[in-house]
């Protein structure tokens, strides 16, 4: 069965650099969520095993999804991708469970190590 | 109102391209500060040089706008103003720890370095993403406390086909916040150059 993944960014254009760094051969079902509400509604609908998270957003900004996903048992992997490349920003996100923190501009190379590293891609 | 300068999709690359060049700001900013940055999305609107005063004055409510000027060449070569409004000044004072009443020179000193970081993390970010290699002359005050149609009197060696792209720049720290735009002043050949290297990058997706 394929994997979801989800892609949340207020940006269609970060949404198109993300989808087109994932690796070609993976077996995915990709979605799309432009805000965090969407990205939270996707989530409890039970389609993100990988959520690739913006955290700069309007409305609920990739922080208040964390935390959303965390209070509910955080079942899936975070991936967070943002332009933020304050050391504290990867600090808070990692302790609200994101397992590893991506900087803007996202290519192949920055994801690959990451996805491996956690088996998601062998 | 929109000039169609550049397309939909050009603006949304260059508004993604410009947040990653925020980022590196508030990153600098958050140094000099020594406190967290919260970013906010920069938007980027675009004007003309007869509608740029209303639409800077539409992005800053303050009576009395002050400026900051710094050239920058390459590729696509311009000026970049960042706009500070009254109340952005007296924020930006009070972060410094300094109280309300800033002597001129002081003012001017903190405006030169904040813009200089802006532009240079900004800007820098852009061209590097654009593979356009860019380098920026030393900041100056444009203008001091004037209202916003005072501020371009002095521009106006700009040529008149010169558009401008705006970028919002919000940057809130946890006890202060400040607000400021930057404009980037691009001559008609120059929008040509930052349009093809634009393309260039959405040819990538």
């Amino acid at each position: 069965m394929p994997i979801s993944v989800l892609v949340v960014d207020d940006s269609a254009m970060a949404r198109k650099m993300l989808i087109k760094s994932l690796p070609p051969d993976w077996d995915i079902e990709i979605r799309q969520a432009c805000n965090g509400e969407e990205a939270i509604a996707a989530y409890r609908q039970g389609r993100a095993d990988v959520i690739f998270l913006d955290l700069n957003m309007p409305g609920i900004d990739g922080y208040g999804v964390l935390e959303t996903l965390q209070a509910e048992d955080l079942n899936c992997f975070v991936i967070v991708v943002s332009a933020d490349v304050q050391p504290q920003a990867r600090e808070r996100v990692m302790k609200l469970g994101a397992i590893a923190f991506v900087q803007k501009p996202v290519d192949a190379a920055k994801l690959e190590p990451v996805l491996r590293e956690y088996g998601v891609v062998v | 109102m929109s000039l169609n300068l550049l397309t939909e999709e050009q603006n949304e690359a260059l508004q993604e391209i410009a947040n990653i060049g925020m980022g590196r700001a508030g990153r600098s900013i958050a140094g000099v500060f020594d406190e967290f940055v919260e970013l906010s999305v920069p938007r980027v609107r675009e004007a003309g040089l007869d509608r740029l005063p209303a639409a800077v004055a539409d992005l800053i409510p303050d009576e009395t706008l002050t400026a900051v000027r710094q050239g920058f060449f390459g590729r696509v070569r311009g000026e970049a103003i960042v706009v500070f409004g009254i109340t952005g000044c007296r924020d930006l004072a009070g972060l410094m720890g300094y109280g309300s009443a800033l002597e001129d020179c002081e003012e001017d000193e903190l405006l030169l370095d904040v813009s200089n970081v802006i532009v240079s993390a900004c800007l820098g970010g852009i061209a590097e993403q654009l593979n356009a290699d860019v380098c920026f002359s030393a900041p100056s005050v444009l203008a001091s406390h004037v209202p916003p149609a005072g501020l371009f009197d002095r521009t106006s060696a700009a040529p008149a086909d010169t558009g401008a792209l705006i970028v919002e720049v919000n940057f809130r720290l946890e006890r202060h916040s400040f607000a400021c735009s930057l404009l980037m002043m691009l001559p008609a050949d120059s929008m040509g150059a930052i349009r093809r290297a634009l393309d260039d990058f959405l040819a990538n997706f």
